[in-house]
């Protein structure tokens, strides 16, 4: 049955806040063929009614993820957490392109600098980790959805659980 | 142009999870997280199938995935468009994974949860490199092929199985900076292998067994593969708890326990690598490091090209044993009754069931090096100190288990166990195929009895 908005929304704080934090966050969708394309994205912002997930992209470094979900392509991202493994994954049937909001480019820095230190305490080098997240730069975009699937994908017996909004 | 997948190797090593997007039946795209791609060759890799996923649902029904892959140094992105092939389930590549993954999980504390069920083989479609700046890169290594060639070039000069062995350990530390290493011999029953030289370690462990199948160098052994592994992982590590429970297990074949595996207590990196001819295993030859991560994927490849070149070595050395000279030659005269022994008399007991030999109270060597020494001994009390290799072959009471044996493996054990042991008593070489034994105490020799 479709959702409709006076559904309670999919996502919980516990995953808003999840999304927001130092996360790997990857974004992949498929072409007609269904071929899929993948990226990374980086940074997250969850709206305040947690109906609209929105992650960072760089448009050069996204050219067939972009393609494919300029043309109307659903779109499914993974977020991982590399200190605990935690990981969620969200569906959205399409999602909305367009350019940085205001305050979305600080928000984006935060994730990245988040993540960096996230993983230079788990022993990666800085020059790797401080490089890992500056595509972060002048050709950022934003893309929007509406999660309509959350999935639990932490490595363990509960992989793969579809997760249903609260009560 | 497609970029070269071997040029990428370091993004296969397990540093930073890769990412997978598949997609299913209805056109919904699925993306996840890989703990590690594995590099097959330059057109194929393998992904670690551990549970039922929908990733898995998704390439069983459209074989498309696409995959990002990380450089653990410059942080430089590449994708790549796979296409499924086929599951392996066991065998060397499989194997191979299932030691990867191991140590993966064990550096990520996720033991518990990763178990590889298959390794799911891939075409690489295409290779592509995502734009961006990359971070800072280290430089090629050099030291890696030229070293390879010193090392080369050195065993070339070595006319016996002792030395040659030795020279390519003190290579590994010369041109390589390896400090820690040893080399295998399979036992002919093929169900174990014995330590036939060492460097770097305290105490040499020459003598000291492991099972085939068992740990990072029995497994290399089974699966004629080399193991690399970048962590510190209880599965693959030689603990003597380990080795006892082997040694235990019901096939009646007790392994060598007295004389501990020398390997490192908190190995960071392991590799053992297969000397092998045609169908047949001459050996392993196993590194390891304290440092985690220590070998790459360039260091597997040298140290597989030089075990190559000794496994011929080994192999021309022990035609040369079987050298017409040595057959023609007549039996060692004896020269004369060897040098009267000074000192306190040493107890030597035999025990025929296992043929250990004991030096006082102290255990020294059992199986077929022990019944040489008991041999050599008994005929050195009736006064005789010259013997050659062509009699210990032809000597059917020391029940050589095969003529495949390598007889100058087993003499090399037994020189250096006593040389560690028992420093009065030496086996010194005297020209091809022959020795003397050397005896500096006098020695009483008791055949004990069991219980």
């Amino acid at each position: 049955m479709p959702r409709t908005k006076s559904d309670p929304p999919l996502l919980d704080a516990m995953h808003a806040e999840f999304l927001g934090g130092p996360v790997a966050i990857n974004v992949a969708s498929r072409d007609e063929a269904r071929v899929p394309s993948i990226a990374r994205a980086y940074g997250c912002r969850v709206a305040a009614d947690r109906r609209e997930v929105v992650v960072f992209l760089s448009r050069r470094r996204s050219t067939a993820l972009l393609r494919d979900l300029a043309a109307g392509a659903p779109v499914a991202v993974v977020f991982s957490r590399p200190k605990t493994h935690e990981t969620i994954q969200l569906k959205g049937a399409r999602v909305r392109i367009r350019p940085l909001a205001a305050g979305d480019r600080a928000r984006m820095l935060a994730c990245g600098a988040a993540f960096a230190t996230e993983i230079i305490a788990l022993g990666y080098t800085e020059s790797f980790s401080r490089a890992l997240m500056a595509p972060a730069g002048d050709d950022a975009m934003a893309i929007a959805f509406t999660p309509d699937a959350v999935f639990e994908q932490t490595p363990g017996p509960k992989a793969g659980q579809r997760l249903e909004p609260g009560p | 142009m497609m970029a070269a997948l071997y040029a990428l190797r370091r993004c296969f090593e397990g540093a930073v999870p890769a990412s997978i997007a598949t997609c299913a039946p209805d056109g919904v795209p699925n993306v996840a997280k890989l703990s590690h791609v594995h590099y097959v060759d330059n057109g194929h890799v393998a992904l670690s199938y551990q549970f039922f996923n929908k990733t898995r649902e998704n390439i069983l029904d459209n074989p498309r995935a696409t995959v990002e892959v990380v450089d653990p140094v410059s942080a430089a992105h590449y994708t790549l468009q796979l296409e499924y092939l086929r599951t392996e389930t066991e065998g060397p590549l499989f194997e191979n994974m299932k030691a990867r993954l191991a140590a993966i999980a064990s550096h990520t504390g996720m033991s518990k949860v990763f178990r590889l069920r298959g390794s799911d083989v891939y075409r690489v479609i295409d290779v592509e490199a995502v734009p961006g700046e990359a971070g800072p890169d280290s430089p090629p290594r050099a030291e890696l092929l030229s070293g390879l060639r010193a090392c080369v070039a050195e065993l070339s000069g070595c006319v016996d199985l002792a030395h040659l062995l030795d020279v390519m350990l003190a290579g590994l530390e010369r041109h390589w900076d390896i400090r820690h290493a040893m080399l295998l011999m399979p036992d002919p029953d093929g169900r174990r292998l014995y330590t036939v030289a060492s460097r770097g370690y305290p105490e040499s462990g020459v003598g000291s067994e492991v099972r085939m199948g068992e740990g990072i160098v029995g497994v290399s052994a089974s699966a004629r593969t080399p193991i690399r592994i970048g962590y510190a992982v209880q599965e693959y590590r030689y603990s003597q708890a380990t080795r006892q429970r082997f040694a235990a297990s019901a096939d009646g074949d007790a392994l060598e326990t007295e004389i501990p595996f020398p390997g490192l207590t908190e190995a960071g990196s392991q590799l053992a690598v297969p000397l092998v001819l045609g169908d047949r295993l001459l050996g392993v030859v196993y590194v390891e490091s304290p440092q985690e991560q220590r070998f790459t994927y360039e260091d597997e490849d040298a140290l597989a090209v030089l075990a190559g070149q000794l496994a011929l070595a080994v192999e021309l050395l022990s035609r040369n044993g079987e050298h017409p000279a040595e057959k023609t030659m007549p039996a060692a005269e004896p020269s004369g009754p060897p040098a009267q022994a000074q000192g306190t008399p040493v107890l030597i007991r035999h025990f025929s069931a296992d043929q250990s030999v004991f030096v006082d109270n102290d255990y020294l060597i059992k199986g077929v090096a022990g019944a040489i020494i008991w041999k050599l001994l008994r005929e050195h009390a009736e006064g005789r100190a010259e013997f050659s290799n062509r009699e210990l072959r032809l000597d059917a009471s020391l029940k050589l288990p095969d003529i495949n044996d390598n007889l100058d493996a087993r003499l090399i054990l037994l020189q250096r166990r006593l040389a560690e042991r028992c420093p009065f008593i030496a086996i010194e070489k005297t020209r091809r195929g022959c020795f003397r034994l050397n005896v500096g105490r006098p020695l009483r020799l008791a055949e004990a009895t069991a219980g």
